[in-house]
């Protein structure tokens, strides 16, 4: 049953390429999701320089105000976000402090996990990834293996239970190689065949991957030019924002773009203006600077945000790293961002040292649950309704943030 | 008959000293087929049933699939046998595998004298000897448990100076205690220098007098992701104090005068010597290097410990969703046995929940990779050609990052299905660069001439269904392996 309607509707897909393609181009925007894995230090990305706390619990650790770029009369970027310093000054680039998880058992997993499903620990799991769940309210039919792409070899908790999510490194790598003078034609019809037969899972994803196969394949005769002499970096996060890029300039639908930075569970050696992770900063900020470039003339077409599982403690340990927190600054990137501003209240309102709830004493406040910000930026990007995010987060009474 | 093998080996191995490398793997290849057993077998019955045969069965999780002809050896010594013969590595012999995989030399230096070696070198080693073992040896169950352990007590090597420390490790934390006690395998990884690196612990001190805050990372993943399980019952606090327990053991390959410098030590003024407790059980101030001991006593000991070992091995073993009365019987095997790892797999091989979970797991690519390898008596040194397949299908190994492990889910898998169906169109083709595949000998004794059901039950352990025999029907052999090894069949097990 399962497979007629679903090859029903890949004929119907076939049939309807071109008419489709013309009346998704006047309106495509693409949400691409850049997730820092490992717990970002935050603090030490929008830089609370006039904060004296600050600098005493951090003796090492702490970037300089004379270092850093000052954005108002209270915070500053850290040097290596010197790319996207112009990006906060047009408004397009901005922040809320402290946001976060309520799940207190400060595992990176439970609250990647947690923030993945856009869960939280009081409430009943809505099943899925937020990302997932989102398009699958969007409705199935909506869908094509392209509406959701994850950079990399995994699909992310985030997309799980999306109707259709492709993971890739690259879109040049995409084919299906028989045999040298093998029937090619005949090996993608077997395949079809016994995958459509599989009705778990493991079939559907069969058959996403043979159509996915065949979408990418038009895409692939041409050596893809950047523009405005973009220059992404040369590593998987680099490569990995170009073919978001590549992606969103063939207007193929693409809704969602996920992409991770890892790296960024920083307990020993961490490093301030420079070290670890500076670099790891630096990676960030070059690459999104890059894919702006890149996307020039597109720019209503996409909105980047970066989040991570949980921000850092305030002050530092004694390898010179910082152990995990709770509140982070989430930060977002685009035309309909209202950037320009760290909002929220001041961060350094660390925990107390007797609250033994929370991930040790010295964690920033948890103020803003995430799961607004996450709701509001769909909003401003897809177009998420009222409807749809009470569906999409059922447990909580959202409201509104001013980021985008 | 063991006498003229070794003596065979020994003139082989002066051979190899005195030929050119790649002649040399010629020549293990050469003696592996001829004299030990990596021939395939003149005949062969695969099992042609509805439901895949009980036995495949065993192999395909026990083991990394069947290697030609091991159905009928497990058939003709039974499963009870079999199962023992397995969980006692040390009864077989396993010299054709040792003489592909007994050559990398960096696997043989102690943690601190590895660092003699280049990063390319050691990535290369290790890798390589991973997938020879888990090709190769006949050892198969304790391989498919250093795989396990290797998961559990996840070290990426590209963290710090991991890849210097990761092989002695494997050697001595992973494959020492693959087979062993569940309690020695956790006393040993808490000290291995690869792991104090990876987890910090390394850097956790607590000097005194001064406000020197333990650094929790291993402490937490201790409890979290090694013992207990995240909901196993522990508080923020219990993490706490268990970094207290461990502060102060470290490891420094540029340690002054040093009796041995490739071991870690404990540096008693580093350590936090107060009172502790942990899990509500006190450790009393002045242990000293003793709370380590302690603490793992009690975290293992920690009734939590025991249910999520138990359901981690079923998930591995039996199903993603095992059914809980099994899961319960092997907790209550972990804490009977005080951990004993053979015990467990004896109970969960043997049970009848095992018996019938055919074909509910999707085999991981590593799996994937090795199990099609094997099924076609394929021979490699494993190179890198070999090992980039399995970076793309998002499984390489020794490079998950974070300290969970690859995962048991089905999900994280789906999206390089892409890759699995070129990694088995290339190798039954004789595409795949660094693997030489020879479909006649099995084609001769499978009397498989174009015959789809012969590979078929080769390849999967029962016989196609129609829609299957229509779909990998092809015009010729290597086709028709190519497509069963890409079907969704092959992809589980």
């Amino acid at each position: 049953m399962s497979t007629l309607t679903r090859r029903s509707l890949l004929s119907k897909l076939a049939l309807a390429a071109s008419p489709a393609l013309a009346a998704t181009q006047r309106e495509e925007h693409t949400l691409i999701h850049v997730f820092l894995r490992g717990g970002a230090d935050t603090l030490n990305l929008m830089v609370p320089y006039a904060d004296d706390q600050y600098y005493r619990l951090r003796p090492s650790l702490a970037v300089k105000a004379s270092e850093a770029i000052k954005l108002n009369d209270r915070y500053a970027l850290h040097p290596a976000l010197k790319p996207l310093e112009a990006a906060f000054k047009e408004g397009r680039f901005g922040a809320v402090q402290s946001v976060g998880v309520d799940n207190t058992s400060g595992s990176h997993f439970e609250c990647q996990d947690q923030m993945e499903h856009g869960d939280s620990m009081s409430g009943t799991p809505a099943g899925g990834g937020w990302l997932g769940r989102f398009l699958r309210i969007r409705g199935s039919e909506k869908q094509s293996p392209l509406s959701a792409v994850a950079i990399g070899t995994a699909l992310p908790e985030s997309l799980r239970g999306a109707p259709a999510a492709s993971v890739l490194e690259r879109l040049d790598d995409m084919a299906i190689k028989a045999a040298q003078g093998a029937d090619s034609a005949g090996v993608v019809k077997a395949l079809r065949a016994m995958y459509g037969a599989d009705v778990t899972l493991l079939g559907e994803r069969g058959l996403e991957t043979l159509d996915l196969f065949q979408k990418v394949g038009a895409l692939q005769g041409t050596p893809y030019q950047v523009e405005n002499a973009a220059l992404y970096p040369k590593d998987s996060f680099g490569t990995g924002l170009r073919e978001i890029a590549r992606l969103i300039k063939a207007r193929l639908g693409l809704q969602v773009a996920c992409i991770d930075l890892g790296g960024w569970d920083t307990h020993f050696f961490q490093g301030n203006a420079t070290g670890q992770q500076a670099e790891k900063i630096r990676t960030l900020a070059e690459g999104l600077a890059a894919l702006e470039a890149d996307l020039k003339s597109h720019r209503a077409n996409y909105t980047i945000m970066i989040a991570t599982e949980f921000g850092r403690r305030v002050y530092e340990n004694a390898s010179l790293g910082t152990d995990h927190g709770r509140g982070f600054a989430l930060m977002a990137l685009g035309d309909r961002v209202k950037g320009g501003h760290v909002l929220g209240s001041w961060p350094i309102q660390a925990d107390d040292d007797g609250n033994v709830n929370t991930p040790g004493p010295g964690g920033l406040h948890l103020e803003t649950d995430y799961r607004h910000v996450f709701a509001e930026v769909l909003r401003g990007s897809l177009g998420l309704s009222s409807a749809e995010s009470a569906k999409l987060f059922p447990d909580i009474t959202l409201k509104s943030v001013g980021l985008m | 008959m063991p006498t003229s093998r070794r003596s065979l080996l020994k003139t082989s191995a002066f051979g190899c000293g005195l030929a050119a490398l790649a002649s040399c793997e010629r020549i293990t290849t050469a003696v592996n087929r001829e004299f030990l057993g990596e021939a395939v077998p003149t005949e062969l019955h695969p099992p042609e049933g509805q439901e895949i045969d009980p036995d495949f069965h065993l192999l395909s999780r026990a083991a990394f699939g069947p290697w030609p002809g091991d159905v009928q050896r497990l058939k003709a010594m039974g499963q009870a046998a079999w199962i023992e013969e397995q969980l006692h590595p040390e009864s077989m012999a396993d010299t054709a595998c040792n003489l592909r995989a007994e050559r990398f030399e960096s696997l043989y230096f102690s943690a601190g004298d590895a660092y003699e070696f280049r990063k390319p070198v050691l990535r290369d080693e290790i890798t390589r000897h991973s997938l020879l073992r888990a090709i190769y040896s006949r050892r198969q169950l304790f391989e498919v448990m250093v795989e396990f352990w290797t998961d559990h007590l996840n070290i990426d090597l590209e963290k710090g100076d991991c890849i210097y420390l990761k092989p002695s490790d494997d050697r001595e934390v992973i494959r020492a205690h693959a087979l062993g006690n569940f309690y020695e395998l956790i006393r040993a990884s808490a000290t291995s220098p690869a792991m104090l690196v990876y987890l910090d612990g390394k850097t956790n001190k607590v000097r005194k007098k001064t406000d020197d805050q333990p650094n929790e990372n291993y402490a937490r993943e201790l409890m979290e992701l090694h013992t207990m399980g995240v909901h196993g019952g522990y508080s923020q606090k219990d993490v706490r104090e268990a970094a207290r327990c461990l502060s102060g053991w470290t490891f420094d390959r540029n340690r002054f005068l040093a009796m041995n410098q490739s071991e870690s030590f404990f540096k008693p003024d580093w350590h936090d010597d107060g009172k502790k407790t942990v899990l509500g059980q006190p450790i009393a101030a002045g242990g000293g290097a003793g709370d380590l001991d302690r603490l793992v006593e009690i975290v293992c000991s920690h009734p939590s410990t025991a249910s999520f070992m138990a359901l981690k091995l079923c998930r591995r073993f039996v199903s993603a969703t095992p059914p809980e009365g099994l899961v319960k019987r092997v907790a209550a095997e972990f804490t009977r046995t005080r951990g004993d790892i053979k015990c467990l797999l004896r109970l969960l091989l043997s049970s009848p929940e095992f018996q019938a979970s055919q074909g509910q797991l999707l085999k991981r690519p590593f799996k994937f990779m090795v199990s099609a390898i094997r099924a076609l008596a394929a021979d490699t040194q494993a190179e890198k050609s070999v090992l980039e397949p399995l970076q793309r299908m998002g499984h390489g190994l020794f490079q998950y990052p974070t300290p969970d492990g690859y995962s048991d889910d089905e999900l994280p898998w789906m999206g390089t299905l892409m890759w699995r169906w070129n990694f088995g169109l290339a190798l039954a083709s004789g595409n795949q660069p660094g693997v030489r595949v020879n479909l006649w000998p099995l084609r001769k004794s499978l009397n498989a001439g174009k015959k789809t059901s012969a590979w078929f039950a080769h390849l999967i352990g029962r016989k196609p269904t129609e829609a299957e025999f229509k779909a990998t029907t092809a015009t010729d052999d290597p086709q028709t392996v190519g497509l069963i090894l890409a079907s969704p069949a092959f992809q589980r097990c």
